[in-house]
């Protein structure tokens, strides 16, 4: 006995459209982690550029967060639990999501 | 008194005398008690179930009790990785957080070695280290003094005489204000040689 074949294409094709959906990493403002700090873990985890950096630690400053990276789901899971290590305030999210 | 941190051909150095040595490995210490956890889940005297062991999982972080840190301080340290969603944050806690307290208790404990020399001098692996373990304690400081806000962040760096020091909080925004100077001095010196 077989499956069905005709099913299983269609399921994979949303499985796929599921993981293939970005997911963004965003860090919160906080009043203690110090600016410095904050550009330089974005610069040296990240390899983000120092004006980069330092635009995406204004913003989380001024605007009470930022959107830091962006990526498939693996990728910003581990992106936040390296930010957590660094103690700044990470979450992530679909990027489709508010 | 302490020297602030500089980048030299012998890497990031600093010095600090014997009293601020024992102050800050007093910290670096308090904070990696707060992130141990309270047992292995093994009896006492018994070794840790092996099976566990062996796929790399903490028994502890699956059983049907586990939560999020109900202390603020350690909160602050393991927080919540999504967004208004309970259900999401401890799945991911499940998965994440044993490796997290042990990068930081790793951390934290480095620290408190390098406390045993008065000249401090780390590559910049070490120093990248020893940053994460200052900001731990500082986050745990700032939780304990309450500093939620700018405005507090603002009152709590005007304490900065020990002489007019007459309570304990003003004795922890001390110490908050002197680990924080420590780690701008390293921030500034490991910024100018990325």
């Amino acid at each position: 006995m077989t499956a069905p074949t005709d099913v299983l294409p269609r399921s994979e094709t949303t499985e796929q459209q599921e993981l293939d959906t970005p997911y963004v990493l965003l860090v919160w403002n906080d009043p203690v982690n110090l600016m410095s700090y904050v550009s330089y873990v974005f610069r040296s985890h990240f390899g983000y550029s120092e004006t980069k950096a330092d635009q995406l630690m204004l913003e989380v400053h001024q605007q009470g967060r930022s959107v830091v990276s962006t990526g498939a789901l693996e990728q910003v899971e581990a992106d936040v639990a390296a930010m957590h290590g660094y103690g700044l305030w990470a979450t992530f999210q679909r990027a489709d999501q508010g | 008194m302490a020297r602030a941190f500089k980048s030299t051909p012998r890497g990031f150095t600093a010095r600090l005398d014997s009293t601020e040595r024992e102050l800050l490995r007093g910290l670096f210490e308090d904070v990696a008690t707060l992130l141990a956890p309270e047992d292995d889940g093994a009896a006492p005297g018994e070794e840790p179930d092996p099976l566990w062991a062996m796929v790399g999982m903490d028994p502890r972080t699956h059983a049907a009790e586990f939560a999020a840190p109900t202390d603020p301080a350690e909160l602050r340290l393991l927080p919540d990785a999504v967004q208004g969603d309970q259900d999401a944050s401890l799945e991911y806690r499940r998965l994440t957080e044993t490796t997290l307290r042990e990068r930081k208790i790793g951390a934290l404990k480095a620290a408190a070695l390098a406390m045993e020399s008065s000249a401090l001098a780390f590559d910049a692996a070490a120093a990248n280290q020893f940053a994460q373990a200052l900001n731990d304690v500082r986050l745990v400081l700032a939780e304990r003094l309450d500093l939620r806000t700018e405005d507090d962040a603002e009152r709590i760096s005007s304490v900065i005489d020990a002489a007019t020091v007459d309570d304990v909080d003003e004795y922890l925004a001390l110490v908050y204000n002197f680990v924080t100077w420590l780690q701008e001095t390293l921030m500034q010196a490991l910024l100018g040689s990325l």
